[in-house]
């Protein structure tokens, strides 16, 4: 590495990258009780992640980002989701975003982009969901129309998080009127050339503050503005979309989690609560016990998952696939399961009143959205047969 | 704990974690506790014990096996810790 007078490189700086985030959590802390009562965005949230630098975390130095990777991915969402889990996959999903424009992104692309979103201006929205296709990522009903070197954009989008206060949206097409419904194009399109219509209404359980609410959108933008080959969107899916969404939707839940669970530890320690609970029973031992367990299991599988995303030179070998589903449905299974023990633990008045300090009921609400969030029972099932191509078991362990 | 010798309150309280070591023997402070019969399980019950009878709240950061190897290394941090402003609990 040379000196250049680019920022320094989240990769080559920890402190520069802990100060960042260490700015932005107390807005998050302060808001997030707000966002979760009124349903509504985080704009204060989302307004310190820009002055933050963070938008650009995952933007190459070049571009004017700080050169972050995966693992600064991770650690970040993990360390917001302590605070505002709304607001941690907010980040989370953008980074996603940014993760698939910097892999795929055309050069006229990237060079128009990146350094906007690294400067804060340009916070993307994820646009995957359609109606009439179930939650199927890997196809597509709305057709891309083009026109000489446009590319002509129609798309309802019944559930498009953060859709309101998006300045960009990746936006995932049929290839063309006459292709077939899994020839799925990604386009980005700017907040700017489209017509965005939000229609219904947002009142969900939990994650409330990701304000998810229906899209339309309208509008034409440059050819040059495909993001990977013309129908090539599982090649974006596989290699990048899907891999960085699991790690970090994991990261969100475990982080949410496991703030949760050292904030009763921290109850349980306090002169109040050892007057409230008696930390010699078997009973909370235990429990204490199988939530300990569960976050160690989750952090594991996560840390494996990041080696994966990492060494493996093919993603999508069976073993690989197998074990970044797997991270998906454990993290929001387990994340969710420590939440609900921890209610049961701490009670009525600290597990379950919205008012109570501990925030536990909120938590554990965000938390019931984790299996939904792209369905436990898809990846379930995609595994399932995917088992079958492994007989070998590889685990990805230390072996002979 | 002080250079004379244990601070006999928590002597008090750490004898009873010690169970290989007979009421009527002295505690010799450079012994290795877990010679004197303290295990992890035990370890964790005298951490609460100190809290509790002592009003010493140890930080988690302090509960490493040099802090358990004897009891004057104990001894010295129950002391450290004492001494500062916050020592108990929020």
């Amino acid at each position: 590495m040379t000196a250049t007078a680019v920022p320094r490189p989240a990769a080559g700086g920890l402190d520069d990258l802990r100060s960042r985030v260490a700015a932005v959590r107390p807005v998050l802390r302060n808001q997030a009780r707000a966002v979760d009562a009124s349903a509504a965005f985080p704009v204060a949230g989302l307004t310190a992640l820009r002055e933050s630098g963070l938008l650009g975390l995952l933007v190459p130095a070049r571009y004017g980002g700080l050169g972050g990777d995966l693992t600064d991915l991770v650690r970040v969402a993990a360390d917001l989701a302590a605070d505002c889990l709304s607001t941690a996959m907010i980040w989370a999903m953008h980074g996603q975003q940014v993760a698939a424009l910097v892999a795929y992104a055309t050069p006229e692309l990237r060079a128009e982009l990146l350094p906007r979103v690294a400067a804060g201006e340009v916070y993307l929205a994820s646009v995957t969901s359609e109606r009439g296709k179930g939650g199927h990522l890997l196809t597509a009903e709305a057709a891309l129309h083009r026109d000489g070197d446009l590319l002509r954009v129609e798309r309802d989008a019944p559930i498009v998080t953060g859709g309101r206060h998006a300045d960009g949206f990746l936006i995932t097409m049929r290839d063309g009127p006459q292709a077939p419904r899994s020839a799925v194009s990604l386009v980005y399109a700017d907040r700017t050339a489209l017509d965005v219509r939000a229609s219904g209404s947002w009142n969900p359980m939990g994650m409330r503050g990701t304000h998810s609410g229906a899209l339309r959108l309208t509008g034409t933008v440059p050819l040059a503005n495909l993001v990977g080959a013309p129908g090539g969107f599982r090649t974006v899916a596989v290699s990048t979309f899907a891999p960085v969404g699991h790690l970090a939707w994991s990261a969100c839940w475990l982080g949410a989690a496991r703030a949760a669970y050292g904030t009763v530890l921290h109850l349980l320690r306090s002169n109040a609560g050892r007057r409230q609970f008696d930390i010699r029973s078997d009973l909370l031992r235990v429990r204490l016990a199988r939530v300990r367990l569960d976050l160690d299991t989750t952090a594991a599988l996560l840390a494996r998952c990041l080696r994966d995303v990492r060494d493996a030179g093919d993603l999508t070998a069976p073993a690989v696939q197998l074990r970044l589903n797997g991270l998906k449905v454990h993290a929001a299974e387990r994340s969710f399961a420590v939440v609900d023990t921890l209610v049961e633990l701490t009670g009525l008045r600290h597990g379950y009143l919205r008012d109570a300090p501990l925030a536990l009921e909120r938590v554990f609400r965000d938390l019931r959205s984790a299996s939904l969030n792209y369905g436990n029972d898809r990846l379930l099932l995609a595994n399932g047969a995917l088992t079958l191509l492994d007989r070998g078991v590889d685990l990805g362990e230390e072996r002979w | 704990m002080t250079d004379q010798g244990i601070d006999p309150a928590f002597e008090a309280v750490l004898r009873r974690r010690l169970r290989n070591l007979p009421a009527e023997t002295p505690l010799d402070p450079t012994a290795p506790l877990t010679d004197l019969g303290l295990d992890s399980m035990e370890a964790v019950e005298l951490v609460f014990d100190i809290e509790d009878e002592l009003g010493v709240a140890l930080p988690d950061d302090t509960l490493t096996g040099d802090t358990f190897a004897t009891a004057r290394s104990l001894g010295a941090v129950v002391d450290r810790v004492r001494s500062e402003p916050t020592s108990s609990p929020s």
